[in-house]
């Protein structure tokens, strides 16, 4: 199978500029230069590439949504806060490939008249911002970032800005603010931060993984990246797996590979030689599913048609004899804890959620906990600035639509069948 | 008391100021530049990047302890930060949580009275593919058994 | 101008009108508590959801710009379960304080709880989360951050309208918490309005706690007197007691807010107030009755004209009267009592402090106006000052309860250069302790009337209860007076006063209560 970005993740040296130029690397950007902008970016479009953050958004598109006016300059953002639970993609590509994401990052910027881009990697890959910085160092002194890159004339600064842990700055807009130096809350949208942005600007926040397929894209053309995936998915995705799984890890794979192929080939199945139990296919917000619902295509589309989502990529796999109501308490004690506070629905639904859930798994549940759960889901859910309380709810909703005896027979038994543990 | 950069870590904060086009964006940068510097991100630390910026005590205040990796207080020489979350639950985090609780005789949020651990819980990391795992001051430990857990901390100087 | 059809009412609003304002238009509310219409949007507490067609998620009214043919639901069974919800997720943690707390009876969360919950609470009092009661933050504040909503009206506005900041949340998730950073409290001169704006008992006035329940009290219009802005102001009371100011709207003075200073110029008018008519006879105080006072007051001002000329009466005017009234002094002085010694200054004891916002360095509600009714001051005041040093006036009206700057001492002394002292004023100072006859006169309370601002803006004040004692509207002592010495007045009260002045006066020119309305009206320049 082709692969995109992972072709030379082998090479330990392929992070330094000079292994990385021997192995074609920049050769992308010299032909972006020779191209139009608005070319750029229908190959962009052409190449179906949907954001790898979670969201899915095409990218073409939303490199559309800049004003066409250029009177006030354009930023570029980059999103490597990944902090989904299950997600370890981007920083596989930082370690290992951190100029993919440089050259896609000036491609980019060269495409979107944008000057200056900002790389937003959270605060606790401490290493791996090292690593970025110093090949944003590397690309300084070779005369790919700075001024007149390449003899074309243009210009383009980037900084690498570390966040300081807060997985709501995973949101753009909570990025945008903490970038600016406040506290991370999402903005209302409108207006969109492609109309008002990082410091009042027009910007793009786009995922790590998104802007490093950009290279590969303009040397191979949209279409060729499109027909790696599938009508609406195009290319191939950093597919993390995780969990009780034989050979855990990140896997470069066809947008649309099947979800069981996923983690029954390519990881090698369960681990101990156990059965499945349950899996959470894109990153610990999306809806669980069952063994007999991982027979699916695990392109966008497909996902949603089922019920849940691809999310970030981060395939999480629960064997038999986890208990799903120690492990949904597990989530509910992330999002609340992640939670910003700044609306009042997931603020406080948050906290109720981990209280109701922690209750029932030390065995205190009540009657009527499981409908309060659902009830409570439904107050959060659509309800709030950005989409935290939805990725609580969720889980909360679909682990009790999928595993309610579990739930029943905890507040039935007032203790867990398990023995409080995994 | 106050405090004050060190002339390197002044010069660090003047050329953060030019990468931004707002000077409250070096806030963040700043804030790690102080816990560097002061171990901790103290009262004084606080003002003094206040002044700095040209802002409240109050708004620095507000931005440090929305997240978590500015310390408020003073931690321990290590601070053992160990992954909770959903991957490296179902790997055995539990187990290694309890194993370190009892090894440094501390719970989480607290430090050893010898002021070398501090241990905490931390949410995912971002290196599920390698659960269970830890972060210790700046390093990831991944892959982490009973065996490995007590191998890396006992190295610790 | 585009179109809304809200519940089935259609309403016309200017580009760029959001949902929540529009719907004020046709008298639909919608509730909310972070929206403040001077403070910038915050859309976070999630109160004011509706349902907008076309749009799959309920939108927050207080965000969403009205656009053409735009058809929004606020009472459909959607919005009512996302509103309860939303309104039980905020009481959660809530502390019961209502026995306790100053803000029942004009608290949002009461008020919504009884329009839009009623609802059992399904959360158990042991696991609330807690947070720092009862913290003296500065200023006029007390913050209780257990009570708090975290709208963040209060953080917008020591950002926006002060730039002070002192206040921010700190923490987040359910843990936030609004606070001061230790030591730094809060140090404005507009910390009063962070209680007016918190919809909830989290930010209240020190100098209310306790005092009085809301529901006691009753308001009327009025004007601040604390300098030349001329806040506009709705006074509380109960019985004859004021108990607080609040702001009151006007986009052309003080929008929504007034300094800390002016909110405790109420106290002046409950204590220390001259009530009773009196006289000093051998250096004691006798009192007398108005009914027989004010004919001798007449009497010894005509005499003295009479006796020594004109030149040996003297009038000190106040700005803190009234343009109706300073307009019948000045008649009095000059035409009926041919004094050409009349003056007044807006000089006081203090500091004269004045920033770029609402404070005026001139610590007086009427200077304009006394200064626009023809009434020389400056130069003119000092030159009274010195004729009265030297001896040369037997009598002398002076209306307050100072002596521009003069302190007790200078005040004593300088009065006791002059035969006859008679004080119009309403509470005890230097004047009191050294005039020969007062007239105990209304608090700007107790009676109505208008005052020039600094910027020439006539504003009305009205009467919230009747003059306290027996003191007296000092219309009705000018009226008096006037008419004892021959004015043949037959003003039935000020409205009548104002006529008249806005016949002779230019600046006044065109002017009436009516065109004066309730915001105010500038005058002819």
């Amino acid at each position: 199978m082709e692969t995109v970005l992972t072709t030379h993740f082998f090479d330990e040296r392929y992070r330094r500029m000079d292994t990385y130029r021997q192995y074609g690397g920049y050769a992308a950007l010299k032909k972006a230069f020779a191209m139009d902008p608005g070319q750029i970016i229908d190959e962009v479009k052409k190449a179906n590439l949907r954001g790898r953050g979670g969201a899915g958004f095409p990218a073409g598109v939303k490199w559309g949504f800049l004003p066409k006016d250029l009177s006030r300059p354009r930023v570029l953002v980059i999103n490597a806060d990944e902090g989904e639970p299950g997600t370890f993609k981007d920083r596989v590509i930082m370690t290992r490939g951190p100029h993919l994401l440089i050259e896609g990052i000036v491609i980019s910027c060269f495409a979107l008249r944008a000057h200056a881009c900002w790389i937003y990697i959270r605060g606790e890959f401490v290493r791996e911002a090292r690593i970025v910085d110093e090949a944003v160092a590397e690309a300084y002194a070779a005369g790919f970032l700075g001024k007149n890159i390449m003899g074309s004339g243009f210009d383009l600064d980037v900084t690498v800005h570390r966040g300081a842990g807060a997985y709501i700055c995973g949101e753009e807009t909570s990025l945008i603010n903490s970038l600016e130096g406040k506290r991370g809350w999402p903005r209302l949208k409108p207006p969109f931060p492609a109309s008002v942005g990082a410091f009042g600007l027009p910007t793009i926040v786009n995922n790590v993984e998104t802007i490093a397929d950009i290279p590969w894209i303009v040397t191979h053309g949209g279409e060729t990246f499109a027909a790696l995936g599938v009508e609406k998915n195009g290319g191939t995705r950093l597919i993390g797996v995780s969990g009780a799984v034989n050979r855990p890890g990140v896997y470069e794979l066809s947008a649309g590979v099947n979800l069981k192929e996923i983690i029954y080939h390519h990881a090698g199945g369960i681990k101990d030689g156990k059965e499945l139990k349950a899996v959470i296919p894109g990153g610990s917000s999306t809806p669980v599913l069952r063994p007999d619902e991982i027979d699916v295509s695990y392109d966008i589309e497909s996902m949603a048609k089922i019920g849940t989502m691809a999310g970030s990529g981060g395939v999480i796999v629960i064997p038999e004899g986890t208990c799903m109501v120690r492990s949904l308490s597990v989530l509910m004690n992330f999002y609340a804890h992640e939670s910003c506070g700044q609306c009042t629905p997931c603020r406080e639904g948050t906290g109720w959620l981990k209280k109701i859930v922690g209750r029932i798994e030390a065995g205190k549940g009540r009657e009527g906990d499981v409908e309060l759960i659902l009830d409570l889901c439904d107050n959060m859910m659509g309800r709030t600035i950005c989409p935290l309380a939805d990725a609580a709810a969720m889980p909360a909703q679909s682990f009790i639509w999928k595993f309610r005896e579990e739930f029943n027979r905890h507040i039935g038994e007032q203790k867990c069948p398990y023995g409080n543990r995994f | 008391m106050s405090v004050a950069f060190s002339e390197t870590g002044r010069a660090e904060f003047e050329r953060l100021l030019t990468r931004y086009p707002d000077r409250k964006a070096v806030i963040l940068p700043a804030l790690h530049l102080a816990q560097k510097e002061f171990g901790y991100v103290s009262d004084e630390a606080i003002a003094y990047i206040a002044g700095l910026v040209g802002t409240s005590p109050a708004e620095i205040e507000g931005v440090a302890t929305f997240y978590t990796m500015y310390n408020r207080k003073p931690v321990g020489k290590y601070h053992v930060q160990i992954c909770r979350n959903i991957s490296c639950s179902l790997l055995g985090a539990e187990h290694l949580i309890a194993h370190v609780e009892m090894k440094l005789g501390v719970k989480p949020g607290e430090t050893t009275p010898d002021g070398k651990f501090t241990l905490s819980l931390a949410e995912c990391l971002g290196s599920c593919g390698t659960a269970p795992v830890m972060q210790v001051n700046d390093d990831y430990h991944e892959n982490l058994t009973v065996e490995s857990i007590d191998r890396i901390l006992d190295q610790l100087p | 101008m585009p179109t809304l059809t809200i519940n089935g009412l259609n309403v016309d609003v200017p580009q760029g009108t959001t949902i929540l304002n529009a719907a004020k238009e046709v008298g639909v509310e919608i509730p909310h508590y972070c929206y403040h219409p001077k403070l910038s949007i915050a859309g976070n507490c999630r109160m004011c959801l509706v349902e907008v067609e076309k749009f799959p998620k309920l939108q927050t009214a207080c965000s969403t710009v009205v656009t053409d043919g735009m058809v929004v639901r606020t009472e459909t069974e959607k919005v009512r379960k996302a509103v309860t919800g939303v309104l039980e997720l905020m009481l959660i943690h809530h502390p019961i304080d209502c026995p306790i707390c100053d803000q029942a009876g004009e608290c949002g969360l009461q008020n919504y709880y009884m329009k839009f919950g009623l609802h059992k609470s399904r959360y158990a009092l042991e696991e609330k989360v807690h947070k720092k009661k009862v913290q003296d933050i500065g200023g006029q504040i007390v913050l209780d951050a257990e009570r708090c909503i975290l709208c963040s009206r209060c953080v917008r506005f020591l950002d926006e309208v002060t730039g002070t900041r002192e206040l921010s949340f700190f923490d987040r998730g359910d843990h936030s918490e609004i606070s001061i950073f230790p030591g730094r409290p809060l140090a404005n001169n507009y910390t009063g309005n962070l209680a007016d704006i918190c919809p909830v008992g989290a930010l209240t006035s020190k100098d209310f706690r306790f005092k009085c329940r809301v529901w006691f009290l009753k308001a009327f219009d009025s004007i601040c007197t604390g300098c030349s802005k001329g806040c506009n102001v709705d006074a509380h009371f109960k019985g004859d007691i004021l108990y607080r100011l609040k702001p009151r709207w006007n986009d052309a003075v003080n929008q929504a807010w007034m300094c800390d200073f002016g909110r405790l110029t109420y106290k002046a008018m409950n204590e220390a107030r001259l009530l009773t008519p009196f006289v000093r006879e051998e250096g004691a105080r006798k009192v007398a009755a108005w009914g027989s006072l004010l004919p001798e007051v007449a009497f010894r001002l005509k005499a003295a004209a009479d006796k020594g000329g004109p030149d040996r009466v003297a009038v000190i005017a106040s700005p803190q009267s009234s343009n109706e009234e300073l307009y019948l002094l000045r008649r009095i002085a000059t035409s009926l009592l041919g004094a050409g010694n009349l003056a007044f200054t807006p000089r006081v004891a203090g500091d004269g402090f004045a920033d770029d916002f609402l404070i005026q360095a001139d610590k007086n509600p009427n200077s304009r106006g006394a200064q626009l009714l023809g009434i020389p001051g400056g130069a003119a005041f000092d030159a009274l000052i010195a004729r009265i040093a030297a001896g040369g006036i037997d009598a002398l009206l002076v209306f307050g309860n100072v002596v521009g700057a003069l302190s007790e001492e200078e005040t004593a002394s300088l009065l006791a250069k002059v035969p006859f002292v008679v004080q119009v004023g309403t509470n005890e100072g230097p004047v009191s302790k050294a005039a020969t006859a007062v007239l105990p006169s209304a608090s700007v309370a107790e009676r109505g009337g208008t005052f020039t601002n600094h910027a020439g803006r006539v504003q009305r004040f009205r009467l919230g209860f009747p003059p306290r004692g027996k003191a007296k509207n000092p219309l009705e002592i000018l009226l008096s007076l006037g008419n004892r010495l021959g004015a043949g007045w037959t003003f039935a009260g000020e409205a009548s006063v104002f006529r008249a002045l806005a016949e002779t006066e230019a600046p006044f020119a065109g002017m009436s209560y009516e065109s004066i309305g309730i915001f105010g009206q500038g005058i002819r320049e």
